[in-house]
């Protein structure tokens, strides 16, 4: 494949997991701008294991998730109990408490004759197992591909067996969702871990896929694009965030030669579609539209 | 059947109920009255868990419920059409019913039964049964919201003021349809301000005023006009 | 213990334009209910048109003042029209989501037009510094600190003592109520987004002139501060901004100076998330219901 192509594509199912992570907390009806922390955590974590320590890929991406998910239940506990504004701050607060640990975190070790692990604010290079493993950008485009959907079959399974309903209902009004018999904040809490987890596997992927990460590549513009994914592209179906990402990153990396106004379109796009469908494209009279249209 | 004794629950410093106790019957429409700021809301979210009282007890079926998470009183089968917040506006009509169902998951089956039953009860809700809730009319919902509680199978449901801000001849079909629970014996506890309507269906009824039952007793057997007007405007000083 | 008070003042002296930025983010929210993020780069805009018509005119303070007014004011119009008047309502989200859009474009439209790294911006006349038992306070930080009270002097009687000021709390109060009462709701939210941008531009003015130079990160920058200040301080409430930026100005300058830029972040930010915790209604203790509804 064209390796221009692959790497847009590649770019593109990265951003997915981050925008599906802000998804899955706005279906349970808050504003996170702090999915860039666990990306980053992912991405760190899954970094050392394999750099660092020597682990197999496999579970360097696993540990990224788990780490991911844990820390996102973790902050979630206390911070579940805010709603609004405020958890959006404190997410916010989070995510940039991370940040600025990981430019003073160092945790280097000697690997074959080079200094290797996370510098401080230098970043972390080297985190070179996909090519020492000689997999082609195509391959890990694949691979990519394969756990992203994998990702989206659990959200569909979730919505076969009511649970993404149940979210939803958390989201739309928790306290009439507690008056059906939901438990709110554990399904906060459990939102915020999946949450967590999908963006902690995406940050993972993408630090194999760089070789190098610093830490100010997880900035709240990281954050703040995740949530606009999931409100341009609609909250009614995981599809949404991922035509979100589209969006952006196809179609104005088709737009070249419009390179130097590409924040001006795009800003100008998104603002007009937010204003004709001010809860995104597929939002959810369309997606039940769809659906009752599908059931006859 | 529910036994509420000395119900003392307050927001901050203020106290809004200052020791109500009442009973409601096994089958049976039992209905609270009282004017705007008695605190019949705050009863029911009492009731239902989502507030903490500071003191008294309750107890359903003699087992004490007091102090209980709002899931674990869904369980115990007392369920809630609160005032004001009645749907989830960007779900389906469908959906909030199958919502309603959630809280007896362990059950299996029977669910899809329930929802043909009650769109057979609710006809307009089967015409509407794909639209998004929000866009239901006011009557709509609160017919929604009866039948998404009907779905949970309650042993008593508690109704919050299903009348406010319906028009008159909605009002009459929203307590024909209340009337109708009562008559297939299901228990109900009904808070309204509109007593008028009430007092021609309810069993039973208590009089709520400033966070104090003031006055029980069944209808018939009182002099409406007193009972309208406090319930209506609080007591006088006069009287 | 004189480092100690030495940095306290330095720290008021910053966390008076924090509140500021905080203030006009309150303004906002408290009208709207709804959080406008491009407020930062609005500003940012402004103090570029005043750094352009120096530029350009070779203009002095004065001159660059007024075009930082106009640029200021311009842009909040515009994220104003687009993003909060012409959505609708209840759609929160959206207009939060649609002024990230807006900051996206006015961030490299600017970038556009002022390719260089910094761009210039005329500084404060020269002012005598002033020096009492060991203390110093620079002729610059006594300005920017005298400029804010001014500016907190007037919107206190603007709120607390105008037509205008009674219309602005009715609505803060309750969109609903205020419509039935027949304030028109559409006027009194734009003038406030006119107010704040006004307030936002005195901010970024002060900042600019005591630097001499600006950049496009100004917008992240101010948005970053005034949302920390007004959150420290207690959403909703503009004693609670004040507040939040002086808490905010006094913190960082004491972690700076015993602690080193590296952990001052982590200390603002750290802060920042217990704070919110801890003390959901902020140093000021408000208790704003509008701020848990969903956004
Ligand atoms: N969140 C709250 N914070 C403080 N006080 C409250 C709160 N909610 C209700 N109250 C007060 O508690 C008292 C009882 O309120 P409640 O809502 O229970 O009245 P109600 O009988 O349901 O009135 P209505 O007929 O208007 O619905 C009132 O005095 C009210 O002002
Ligand atoms: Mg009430």
């Amino acid at each position: 494949m064209d390796p221009f192509l692959t790497s847009v594509l590649s770019n593109i199912g990265l951003f997915s997991f981050l925008a599906l992570s802000a998804w899955l907390l706005l279906i349970g009806g808050e504003i996170s701008f702090g999915q860039q922390a666990y990306f980053a955590i992912g991405a760190y974590a899954s970094g050392i294991a394999s750099a660092v320590w020597g682990w197999p890929f496999a579970v360097a991406l696993a540990l990224g998730t788990a780490l991911g998910a844990g820390i996102g239940a973790l902050v979630a506990w206390p911070a579940a109990r805010l709603s609004g504004v405020h958890y959006a701050i404190a997410t916010l607060a989070f995510a940039e408490l991370t940040r600025a640990s990981l430019n003073v975190f160092r945790y280097q070790r000697d690997i074959d004759g080079y200094l290797t692990g996370p510098d401080g604010a230098n970043g972390f290079r080297d985190i070179r197992w996909v090519y020492e493993a000689g997999i082609a950008p195509g391959t890990y485009l694949a691979i990519i591909a394969t756990l992203l959907l994998l990702v989206i079959v659990l959200i569909w399974l979730a919505a076969r067996l009511n649970v993404m309903a149940q979210l939803r209902m958390v989201g739309e009004d928790p306290i009439l969702a507690g008056m059906q018999g939901i438990r709110v904040l554990r399904w906060k809490i459990g939102a915020a871990a999946a949450a967590g987890g999908v963006a902690g596997l995406g940050g993972a992927l993408f630090a194999h896929m760089a070789t190098y990460v610093e830490p100010a590549q997880f900035s709240v513009m990281t954050g703040v694009h995740a949530v606009a994914y999931g409100l341009i592209g609609g909250l009614g179906t995981a599809i949404g965030p991922l035509l979100g990402v589209l969006i952006d990153v196809g179609l104005l990396e088709s737009l070249r030669s419009l390179a130097a106004y590409r924040m001006i379109v795009f800003g100008g796009l998104v603002a007009i579609i937010l204003i004709l469908r001010p809860r995104g494209i597929l939002d959810e009279t369309l997606v039940t539209k769809v659906r009752s249209w599908a059931r006859r | 059947m529910l036994e509420i004794r000395d119900i003392k629950t307050s927001y901050g410093k203020i106290a809004a109920l200052k020791g109500v106790s009442l009973d409601i019957h096994d089958g049976g429409l039992t209905c609270l009255l009282g004017p705007n700021g008695a605190g019949k809301t705050t009863l029911i979210w009492t009731i239902a868990g989502i507030l903490k009282a500071q003191g008294g007890s309750m107890k359903i079926e003699g087992e004490n419920i007091l102090g209980l998470k709002p899931h674990q009183i869904v369980s115990k089968g007392i369920v809630t059409v609160p005032e004001n917040r009645l749907v989830f506006p960007d779900m389906s009509v469908r959906d909030n019913l199958i919502a309603g169902a959630f809280s007896r998951r362990k059950e299996k089956g029977g669910v899809e039964g329930d929802l043909e039953d009650v769109l057979t009860r609710f006809p307009r809700l089967r015409e509407r049964s794909e639209q998004l809730a929000g866009t239901l009319s006011g009557g709509e919902q609160q017919m929604l919201a009866v039948g998404r509680a009907l779905m949970a199978k309650p042993k008593i449901l508690l109704m919050d003021e299903p009348s406010t801000g319906l028009a008159p001849i909605i009002v009459e079909e929203i307590f024909e349809i209340i009337g109708g629970l009562r008559d297939e014996g299901r228990t109900i506890f009904l808070v309204e301000q509109n007593a008028h309507m009430a007092l021609k269906y309810a069993n039973r009824f208590y009089l709520l005023e400033q966070g104090k039952v003031t006055f029980s007793g069944e209808p018939g057997a009182v002099d409406h006009d007193e009972v309208i007007q406090r319930a209506y405007l609080g007591a006088r000083k006069a009287s | 213990m004189l480092d100690l008070v030495q940095n306290t003042l330095d720290g008021i002296a910053a966390g008076s334009a924090y509140a500021l930025l905080a203030i006009g983010f309150t303004l906002i929210f408290g009208v709207m209910r709804r959080l406008n993020i491009a407020f930062g780069p609005s500003i940012m805009v402004g103090i570029f048109l005043g750094a352009w018509v120096h530029v350009q005119w070779s203009a002095g303070l004065i001159e660059a003042a007024l075009a930082t007014f106009i640029g200021a004011l311009l842009a909040s119009i515009y994220i104003e029209r687009l993003s909060f008047a012409a959505i609708r309502g209840d759609a929160a989200l959206a207009s939060m989501a649609s002024s990230f859009a807006l900051w996206m474009q006015l961030e490299q439209g600017v970038s556009l037009a002022f390719p260089g790294r910094t761009t210039a911006f005329p500084t404060l006349p020269p002012l005598p510094d002033i020096q009492i038992a060991g203390l110093f306070l620079g002729g610059d930080d006594l300005l920017v600190l005298l400029s804010a009270g001014l500016v907190l002097l007037v919107l206190h009687r603007l709120i607390y003592h105008s037509h205008f000021g009674l219309e602005m709390r009715a609505l803060a109060d309750s969109a609903e109520a205020a419509a039935v009462s027949r304030i028109n709701i559409n006027r009194v939210a734009f003038l406030t987004f006119c107010l704040a941008a006004l307030v936002g531009a005195v901010a970024g003015l002060l900042i600019a002139a005591t630097d001499g130079q600006i950049t496009p990160k100004f917008g992240l920058w101010a948005t970053m501060k005034g949302l920390i200040a007004m959150m420290i301080g207690g959403l909703g409430s503009l004693r609670g901004a004040l507040l939040g930026g002086l808490v905010l100005g006094i913190v960082e300058a004491q972690a700076q100076w015993y602690l080193g830029a590296a952990a001052r972040e982590i200390v603002v930010y750290g802060l920042l998330f217990l704070c919110l915790i801890v003390l959901p209604g902020g140093i000021a203790g408000v208790r704003d219901t509008g701020a848990e509804r969903k956004l």
